[in-house]
């Protein structure tokens, strides 16, 4: 009788828990790279899994996250929300049908509404939307605030008053740039693109990427033109060779402690420029980077995309986490904690107001320039594989002299074409 | 009687019926596969396929992600020889990489070895001391060597400082094209050559010491007795270690990659920073897989070329 008691205690009790477990968790899995940009990123993203406790985020470390991606992915693994470097990523992935189109998700959830419209475009592969682009970026020319006060110097805005000035600032013992590619190879293309887009002009370099003229173009060659004296100059980390040996600690320490004067620099630098300042106590401000006629162009790049996985078991559970995180409320809440550069979308103005000014008026300018056809772009965001690797590897030929501007040039275009014959040019914002 | 004129067993239901048979089967073949058996499987999967499959993808247009492969035969072979630049200068910089090694670290190893050798009290100080550096983490050793170059804070600007000149040591020696390269490889020998040393040392005292007593009753000075007895002794060490260091000369990755990443200009470029960046970020994984088949050729190759010495008799 006393086991028959316990059995009906017992089955009473599993009747009592059922119906909670009988509520289906969907987890929705996202693979990010460890380090301190998780350590902020991940608590709010988190926050998402007290809106519904149906669906849960979980969020896995990973060292190298895009090559165990890709990887798991192809092998018919990975995680529901499959992130990538860029769009050009996305391509291939949703040429090999790795990732879903998410065409529906987005009329169904109202992405619309909140992304821009040019931002949804990107995502775009064979008229299909395949990924959402997130930490929207872009280049400005940050400076040290007291060594400008200090010699009566005013911030550039053309490349001449850029060329009088590096004149003064050498003069007075200064690197002009506090610049180096020891830590990051690819720093380079961030020189040629804003070279060709203040130089040139980014409707050239519209052009010249819809192929309707070629990177030998006169005013593109003569951007790389420039860009090789200045670097001859030594203006970008005192020569060329010690442009090769300065590491990112060097960059952010020479401009935070005064030994050199200014810094052209991605948005993304603005987390680190104010810790670097913050040690040194002097102060940062930043101004567009100086193009040849004055006008403020602002160079548009995108950090990394999200996309779904095509061997995701639940994409629509997917699907509601990426309308939360890329919601203005969600993207401005990020901003402001962790200085993340926003996703193309439209933030309130209060999130804004709520900045240090000097990093406000960075989107707000960059939003201004692209509602104004200022912008350009940036080159791993917009150009192909082949052809953005070549941009950054082979500029240092010409700037050991190896080759000229014009055969840098050339050997641009033939990869270009090539890689526009074959399709692989990631969605260009129409102008 | 019976035993002599019994049939020795030869088809294989025959052999099967026979218990002698049988019994030795199972303990000569069937056995030693059993316990080989797990190794193989493991080895048939994690190299024999992998390794089947990148010389199939260096016949194919991948692109390293999802599964679409068209075969497009030697194509990439072609290309790599025929029109590749980059390539035929990475190739360059394998063989300046290989000549470096096969020389330096083998000509500092030998001396540091003889004279360890003969070192009675304190030796193992010393052998510590110089093997070391092997045990660092290559990203450590790259770390501690970027900063010791530094033309502003390492100790070419420290020499410059104390004798009051300027520019004459704190040189960008990883920033020059001309001497990228040599700098890189002095870095890895400095990690590299006390394993040498500590392989020759292990060979040189596994000289029977009655030939050196020979030799000094037959008046043989130092240079001699290195000569005639010492050298001879540890030539298959030697040669075994010059046949794997010419191996790893066309592997060169890490120290090169975590440096320079194969700049300034290519100054640097090898062979597999090369593929590294044409399977990673050109998107030319079948391009990339086609440079790995031919690092395998040249590997095989070296090996040849030391088998091929063996069989004429040398001792390897």
């Amino acid at each position: 009788m006393k086991h028959i008691k316990i059995l009906f205690a017992i089955a009473v009790l599993v009747m009592a828990l059922a119906p909670a477990g009988a509520q289906d968790v969907t987890t929705v899995s996202m693979w990010f790279s460890e380090g301190s940009t998780l350590d902020c990123w991940g608590p709010l993203m988190l926050e998402f899994n007290d809106i519904d406790p149906s669906i849960q985020l979980e969020i896995v470390p990973q060292a190298d996250t895009w090559n165990v991606t890709r990887t798991a992915v192809a092998g018919g693994g990975g995680p529901d929300i499959v992130r990538t470097p860029g769009p050009s990523f996305v391509y291939e992935m949703a040429q090999a049908g790795l990732i879903l189109p998410m065409d529906a998700f987005a009329d169904e959830m109202g992405w619309g509404d909140f992304f821009f419209d040019w931002a949804l475009d990107l995502g775009l592969v064979d008229g299909q939307l395949y990924s959402l682009s997130d930490e929207l970026e872009t280049l400005v020319m940050y400076y040290n605030v007291e060594v400008f006060e200090e010699h009566g110097w005013t911030p550039p805005d053309t490349m001449e008053e850029l060329n009088a000035l590096a004149e003064e600032v050498e003069a007075a013992g200064l690197t002009v740039f506090s610049h180096g590619n020891a830590s990051w190879r690819p720093t380079n293309e961030h020189f040629v693109g804003e070279y060709w887009t203040q130089v040139a002009g980014p409707h050239k370099v519209y052009q010249a990427l819809s192929g309707e003229i070629p990177w030998t173009d006169e005013s593109l060659v003569e951007a790389i033109e420039l860009l090789d004296a200045h670097m001859q100059a030594g203006w970008y980390g005192g020569g060329v060779d010690l442009y090769f040996t300065n590491d990112g600690v060097y960059r952010r320490t020479s401009l935070a402690e005064g030994s050199a004067a200014m810094n052209i620099e991605g948005s993304w630098a603005i987390r680190g420029t104010v810790d670097y300042f913050g040690e040194s106590g002097m102060t940062w401000d930043w101004v567009p980077v100086p193009s040849h006629d004055g006008t403020d162009y602002f160079t548009i790049g995108m950090g990394n995309t999200s996309s779904i996985n095509a061997n995701s078991p639940h994409p629509e559970a997917a699907a509601q986490f990426l309308t939360w995180y890329f919601s203005p409320a969600t993207q401005g809440k990020m901003l402001t904690n962790c200085l993340k550069g926003p996703a193309p979308v439209a933030i309130g103005e209060d999130v804004l107001g709520a900045l240090d000014p000097r990093i406000a008026r960075i989107y707000a300018a960059l939003s201004d320039a692209s509602a104004n056809d200022r912008y350009g772009y940036t080159t791993w965001t917009f150009w192909p594989p082949k052809s953005d690797v070549y941009i950054y590897e082979e500029i240092e030929r010409v700037w050991t002299g190896e080759i000229t501007a014009m055969e840098y040039s050339e050997g641009l275009q033939e990869l270009f074409a090539e890689e526009l014959a074959a399709g692989d040019i990631p969605p260009i914002p129409t102008r | 009687m019976a035993v002599l004129t019994q049939k020795k067993p030869t088809t294989i239901l025959e052999k099967l019926n026979d218990e002698t048979w049988r019994r030795k089967f199972i303990r000569n073949v069937l056995i030693p596969w059993l316990f080989i058996a797990p190794l193989l499987i493991l080895h048939i999967y994690v190299v024999t396929v992998p390794a089947v499959q990148g010389i199939y993808m260096s016949m194919t247009d991948w692109k390293g992600v999802g599964r679409n492969a068209n075969f497009i035969g030697l194509e990439n072979y072609r290309e790599l020889f025929f029109e590749d630049e980059t390539f035929g200068k990475a190739l360059g910089n394998n063989i300046i990489w290989m000549i470096f090694f096969l020389t330096v670290p083998f000509i500092l190893a030998l001396f540091a070895a003889t004279m360890l050798s003969q070192i009675k009290r304190g030796g193992m100080i010393y052998r510590s001391i110089l093997f070391i550096p092997y045990v660092l983490a290559s990203v450590v050793t790259i770390t501690i060597w970027k900063n010791l170059l530094n033309p502003q804070r390492g100790i070419g600007a420290a020499l410059d400082k104390m004798l009051g000149l300027e520019g004459a040591f704190g040189i960008a020696y990883l920033g020059r094209p001309e001497s990228a390269l040599m700098s890189i490889a002095f870095i890895d020998n400095w990690h590299f050559w006390g394993f040498l040393m500590i392989l020759f040392l292990a060979a040189m005292q596994a000289i029977p010491p009655v030939l050196y007593d020979a030799a000094k009753i037959d008046g043989a000075n130092r240079w001699q007795e290195f000569r005639h007895v010492t050298l001879p002794g540890i030539r298959p060490v030697v040669l075994f270690m010059f046949m794997m260091v010419a191996i790893w000369s066309f592997l060169a990755f890490d120290y090169i990659f975590l440096s320079t990443q194969g700049g300034p200009g290519g100054a640097s470029e090898v062979i597999a920073t090369l593929l590294y960046k044409n399977a990673f970020f050109r998107f030319e994984a079948g391009y990339g897989a086609a440079m790995g088949v031919v690092i395998s050729i040249f590997a095989g190759f070296i090996i040849m070329i030391f088998v091929t010495l063996r069989r004429r008799g040398w001792d390897i």
